[in-house]
């Protein structure tokens, strides 16, 4: 029997205690991976954005819109690959008014050329392509909505009055993360011939591809510099970006969480602390005994420190255990099924797991410190003569 | 009944474990009050801003100012409607504005930008929004390339403050000449300039987002609605101010306390947790004493409450410590995109006694669940075996 076994064994002498130490662990961890994932969720929109795909669009406000001759512009720049162009449309569906989804107008050959990570079985793709009404769902939304290929859906425009009938040519996923898999596509042309003359030839913004993403800001300051003599000036910047800055927008939001994140780090040690303070208290005794029979200070720290170790660990493996099941297949679906814009991806990460059992037991140690360092110094005639 | 002194004193001879439950409570309170609070801020930012003899048109599916775009000759129809109240000389009084939003430098980052409101308004704007008063500086003179900006942007923005002056096109700078304050609405992180300077800047002629009126009493909302809406051609939806401001509000305050609720009941079930093992450890502790109370012909009933007071006298503690603390971060400015405008706002924490004295019963439930077995437990401790340990 090594110091550690003696420790080990010592989480059973209160073992009702021990169970709820762990347990409050456990929820703590819970809470703490919970918190993760959804910063996690939302920074995912960021990480897995392309560096090698350029937005460009009207410099000063993102509800304005862009000639549509600019397009062959950027098409010509030297370095740009490929372009496309998009248009916000804006649509709710009747009967599901609350819920929430991006409907784009989209060209629909160029845009599938240059949004190369969109998966769509080719006949699916070859039907959308001559369909003027067609339509492009995400898988997310289609089961959502129990759209199938051949469907007819009629959206109510919230930017463009009025109802638009689509027939669903196809249900694409895709290869990356980040794409949000509930967005409503459909072609450009159908939307620009239904507008007043005043609002046709208008495009939201430009998608162009260029060959990496070390040359990315390079051309996005080129494509600015071209327009900047027109009437209209725009501003371009990588996908990944553009992603960022909106992460910026909502920072003190991520911000917020990442404190409470920590909060919840400090009310574990508290109960974890608790618990072992309660156990030397207790046992201060029996502590005066194993010094008298020639213990040194430093192995009741060992005991001290392993235990707390054993809780942290056993709670936090408790707690990542419920975590990771609770996320992966019941709050993350919901998640990904209610606010798929904002979380098209809501799983728990590698990292996040390998951090929650490392923080566990790395905070377990550190709240057993103080009492682990008031065992060892007990004079053994004054932990003797305490009882109880 | 056993004195409540002697639980105070139980309480203060185990000073650390006390200190530890309480404020692992404390936390909890706190967060709780905390997010209660930003999400009355946020209602009260974006939900206030109405007045009830106030009534919106818009075009009709658009969810907001932004996204509504109305030709200006309606709007003389809109004014003409039954139910809008005149001013003395005969004049119909409204305002027709164009709101959108434009991307301005964040300063402190390296060419970093991030959204802000700005609404073309009418010359008769601080008559019509009469929450709305120039604190420092001047109203925009009517021509003039100037500006007027909330209170809540003055150093948010590059260029948004005071005699300083932002670009919203490539030559065309406006001037800040006064700041706004807006009784704390969401107009105090807006700009507002003339509608024509916007007008002509984006290319909008001929185009208001909205056109608001005042109405002669709340009770002729209704006429004023059924003469818009009657005629479906015209493609218009009213809303009163309130109705409308709400809408606004729902979706950013539904995400903070949807997470805020979440943090919470984590939160709570692990301070629980620490307040059982607390509890229990006193009960425990205090075996022989609990024996010498039922010897002495305390019931044990009486013993019950005892041990759950304590508890909750301990939680109450922690609360108290937690709903204050709270009470700090009515000092904290919280700037977030508002999801609903895409557009920059600026919140604050809003304290309300109701949310003070919830989140003080929330903590005080949170004692109770945690002290009800450690205190079942010492109900039943029986008293000869108690005496002999």
């Amino acid at each position: 029997m090594n110091l550690a076994t003696i420790a080990l064994k010592s989480t059973r002498r209160n073992l009702f205690r021990s169970v709820l130490t762990v347990l409050g662990v456990a929820v703590a961890m819970l809470a703490f991976l919970l918190l993760r994932t959804v910063l996690s969720a939302w920074m995912v929109s960021a990480e897995f954005a392309a560096k090698d795909r350029l937005a460009t669009r009207h410099k000063v406000t993102f509800i304005m819109t862009l000639p549509k001759r600019y397009v062959e512009d950027v098409r010509k720049m030297p370095g740009v690959q490929g372009a496309t162009w998009m248009n916000w449309f804006g649509a709710r569906l009747p009967g599901h008014e609350d819920a929430f989804f991006g409907t784009f107008a989209v060209d629909p050959p160029s845009y599938l050329e240059v949004y190369d990570e969109v998966v769509v079985p080719p006949d699916q793709r070859a039907k959308w392509l001559e369909d003027r009404q067609g339509a492009l769902v995400g898988a997310q939304i289609a089961k959502q909505f129990g759209w199938k290929v051949g469907d007819k859906v009629i959206l109510e425009g919230t930017i463009f009055p009025g109802e638009w009938e689509f027939t669903v040519d196809g249900i694409y996923t895709a290869t990356k993360k980040s794409v949000d898999q509930s967005s409503f596509y459909f072609h450009w042309n159908y939307m620009n011939d239904s507008l007043p003359a005043s609002q046709q030839e208008q495009i939201g913004w430009i998608a162009s591809k260029v060959p990496n993403a070390g040359q990315a800001a390079t051309i996005a300051k080129q494509i600015d510099q071209l327009f900047e003599p027109r009437d209209i000036q725009t501003l371009s910047m990588s996908e990944r970006a553009m992603n960022t800055s909106f992460l910026g927008m909502i920072s003190t939001l991520l911000d917020a969480m990442q404190i409470v994140s920590l909060v919840i780090l400090v009310i574990m040690m508290l109960i974890l602390g608790n618990t072992i303070a309660m156990g030397v208290r207790e046992r201060t005794h029996e502590y005066g005994v194993l010094r008298a029979i020639g213990f040194l200070p430093k192995h009741l720290c060992t005991f001290v420190i392993v235990e707390a170790g054993a809780l942290g660990l056993l709670g936090g493996a408790l707690g990542l255990f419920c975590g990771f099941f609770l996320i992966n297949n019941a709050v993350g679906r919901i998640m990904e099924e209610t606010f798929t814009g904002f979380f098209p991806y809501f799983r728990v990460a590698t990292e996040d797991m390998l951090i929650s059992i490392a923080l566990s037991v790395a905070l377990a140690v550190i709240a057993s410190i103080v009492p682990a360092y008031q065992a060892s110094k007990l004079p053994v005639t004054d932990a003797l003569r305490k009882l109880g | 009944m056993i004195p409540i002194s002697y639980n105070i004193r139980s309480l203060a001879v185990r000073k650390t474990t006390t200190i530890a439950t309480a404020l692992g409570i404390a936390l909890v309170v706190f967060v709780l009050s905390s997010s209660q609070m930003l999400s009355n801020g946020i209602r009260n930012t974006l939900g206030k801003a109405g007045q009830s003899d106030h009534a919106i048109v818009l075009r009709k599916g658009a969810d907001n100012e932004m996204s509504s775009n109305l030709e200006t000759r309606l709007i003389n129809l809109i004014y003409a409607a039954p139910g809008v109240k005149r001013d003395d000389s005969g004049q119909p009084i409204g305002v027709a504005e164009l709101v959108l939003v434009i991307a301005l430098e964040k300063p402190g980052t390296s060419g970093m930008v991030s959204n802000v409101s700005v609404r073309g308004v009418s010359d008769n704007v601080f008559e019509f929004r009469k929450h709305a008063k120039i604190i420092a500086g001047r109203a925009a003179q009517p021509g003039a390339d100037e500006a007027v900006i909330g209170k809540r942007l003055r150093g948010q923005f590059a260029g948004l403050e005071l005699d300083q002056s932002f670009e919203i096109k490539k030559n065309l700078n406006l001037k800040v000449v006064g700041i706004v304050d807006a009784e704390g609405s969401s107009q105090e992180s807006e700009v507002w300039t003339s509608v024509d300077i916007i007008r002509s800047a984006f290319g909008r002629e001929g185009l208001v987002s909205s056109v608001s009126v005042a109405l002669e009493s709340p009770a002729k909302f209704d006429t004023f609605r059924a003469a818009m809406e009657s005629d479906k051609q015209l493609g218009l939806q009213t809303l009163s101010e309130p109705t409308y401001y709400e809408k606004q509000s729902e979706g950013t305050a539904g995400l903070v306390n949807y997470l805020g609720g979440a943090i919470v009941f984590f939160f709570s079930v692990g301070a629980i947790i620490g307040a059982m093992i607390t509890m229990y450890a006193a009960v425990a502790h205090r075996k022989r004493e609990v024996g010498t109370l039922r010897a002495l012909g305390f019931s044990r009933a009486t013993i019950l409450l005892s041990f759950l007071l304590e508890s909750v006298l301990l939680s109450l503690l922690g609360g108290l410590v937690g709903a204050l603390a709270s009470l700090g971060m009515g000092f904290v400015h919280f700037s977030m995109m508002n999801f609903n405008s895409w557009s920059e706002v600026t919140f604050s924490f809003d304290p309300a006694p109701e949310i003070l004295i919830g989140s003080l019963l929330v903590g005080g439930i949170m004692g109770i669940l945690g002290g009800l077995f450690p205190a079942v437990q010492a109900a039943r401790t029986s008293p000869v075996e108690a005496m002999r340990e």
